[in-house]
């Protein structure tokens, strides 16, 4: 699978999902769809310092109508985890967390963040789903921002080079 | 100078400006001078800024005011590059700063020893900052900001200690609710919509 096809599918996935808010923050996996998303004139893109800080603005932004995504790796999601409990679940907020799967099984690195990724978010009660199908994608996206919206929490989904695209080999990172 | 008579400065300009504040007697105080569901009560330390930049971006004609610590900015102050990269030019950013979190046992901040806020905003790319010295100048600079369409930050260093106001009325659920209808009367938008079950989709 083409790295640019997917970054594309996942877009359109989240664009037909209603999202018209993304915060993010770079990992070399999701570079070409935060490149997609910063052309895109449809969506806000909100390019972070630190994914915390991403969690409020969607936040904000969710209160005044807008339908928010925030891309990040896993770190990036253990980073923003005080403003999803304070903020998010305390405030019963919806959020779709677009969560790069550091780590995950056949990675060389990352093992450390993969292995927690999963019990944190089980820890948290944040329901999620990982992606492996680039097919499935855009009809997943959906049902989890219907999940979200409907359950007033944030839904995960897990990003894997499976359907992200794996890049052209240039050394291992 | 006191917080509370800078808020009533504000109070006496803000309108119908959205209003986010920081966890904390601000947010106490500023509520009993201008009761409403146009405020939001931000429970995070630090993430005030940030949910008033959210606001910011999804409402650009509409005016929003964080109301900041020094305790809350010091713990987020990424969001200043940030506020500075996207520049809404709704958006006030206030910050009382005491020096301490007052709120935490009033152990003394990083301001106390040198920290400069206006100078980190200014730095992280914020064009229109200033330290307001005295209440007169903090309700000239809020006048000003809002009268033009400006990202403006905006010090204030405050005595500790605070008013005596009632307890926040209400939990950050019907928060959440009552500013979301506010903004949908107010916008004359549809924000929560009757969720349908999906054999209805």
């Amino acid at each position: 699978m083409k790295v640019d096809a997917a970054a594309r599918t996942i877009l359109s996935g989240l664009k037909e999902a209603g999202i018209n808010l993304i915060a993010s923050l770079p990992d070399i996996n999701l570079a070409e769809l935060l490149r997609l998303i910063e052309q895109d004139r449809d969506v806000i893109h909100v390019p972070l310092c630190r994914e915390e800080e991403g969690i409020g603005i969607c936040a904000g932004a969710y209160l005044v109508g807008k339908k928010c995504a925030v891309v990040m790796q896993n770190g990036g999601f253990f980073n923003s985890n005080n403003a999803i409990v304070s903020t998010l679940l305390q405030y019963q907020i919806p959020l779709l967390l677009m969560i790069y799967y550091a780590g995950d099984i056949g990675d060389r690195t990352f093992s450390t963040s993969g292995g927690m990724t999963e019990p944190v978010l089980n820890a948290m009660g944040i329901r999620f789903y990982t992606l492996r199908e680039l097919a499935q994608a855009k009809e997943v996206i959906q049902r989890a921002q219907v999940l979200a919206e409907d359950s007033k929490r944030p839904v995960a989904l897990l990003l894997t080079k499976e359907v992200l695209g794996r890049r052209p080999a240039a050394g291992a990172i | 100078m006191r917080r509370f008579d800078c808020l009533k400065a504000l109070s006496g300009e803000a309108k119908d400006a959205l209003v986010v504040s920081s966890a904390g007697a601000t947010t106490l105080e500023w509520n009993a001078l201008r009761p409403g569901d146009g405020n939001f009560r931000v429970r995070t330390l630090g993430l005030c800024s940030s949910i008033a930049l959210g606001m910011a971006l999804g409402l650009p004609q509409r005016k929003v005011i964080a109301l900041d610590g020094d305790g809350s900015l010091l713990m987020n102050l990424c969001s200043l590059p940030t506020i500075a990269r996207m520049n809404p030019t709704n958006l006030i950013h206030i910050v009382f700063d005491n020096q301490v979190y007052e709120a935490s046992g009033c152990g003394e901040t990083a301001t106390a020893h040198g920290a400069d806020l206006v100078a980190m905003a200014r730095a992280a790319g914020i064009q229109h900052t200033l330290w307001a010295h005295s209440v007169e100048s903090f309700a000239e600079a809020v006048s000003r900001a809002l009268a033009e369409r400006q990202l403006t930050f905006i010090g204030a260093k405050v005595e500790t200690g605070r008013i005596e106001v009632s307890p926040y009325p209400m939990d950050e659920i019907e928060n959440k609710y009552r500013f979301i209808r506010y903004i949908e009367k107010t916008e004359k938008i549809e924000i929560l919509k009757t969720n349908l079950p999906t054999s209805y989709l």
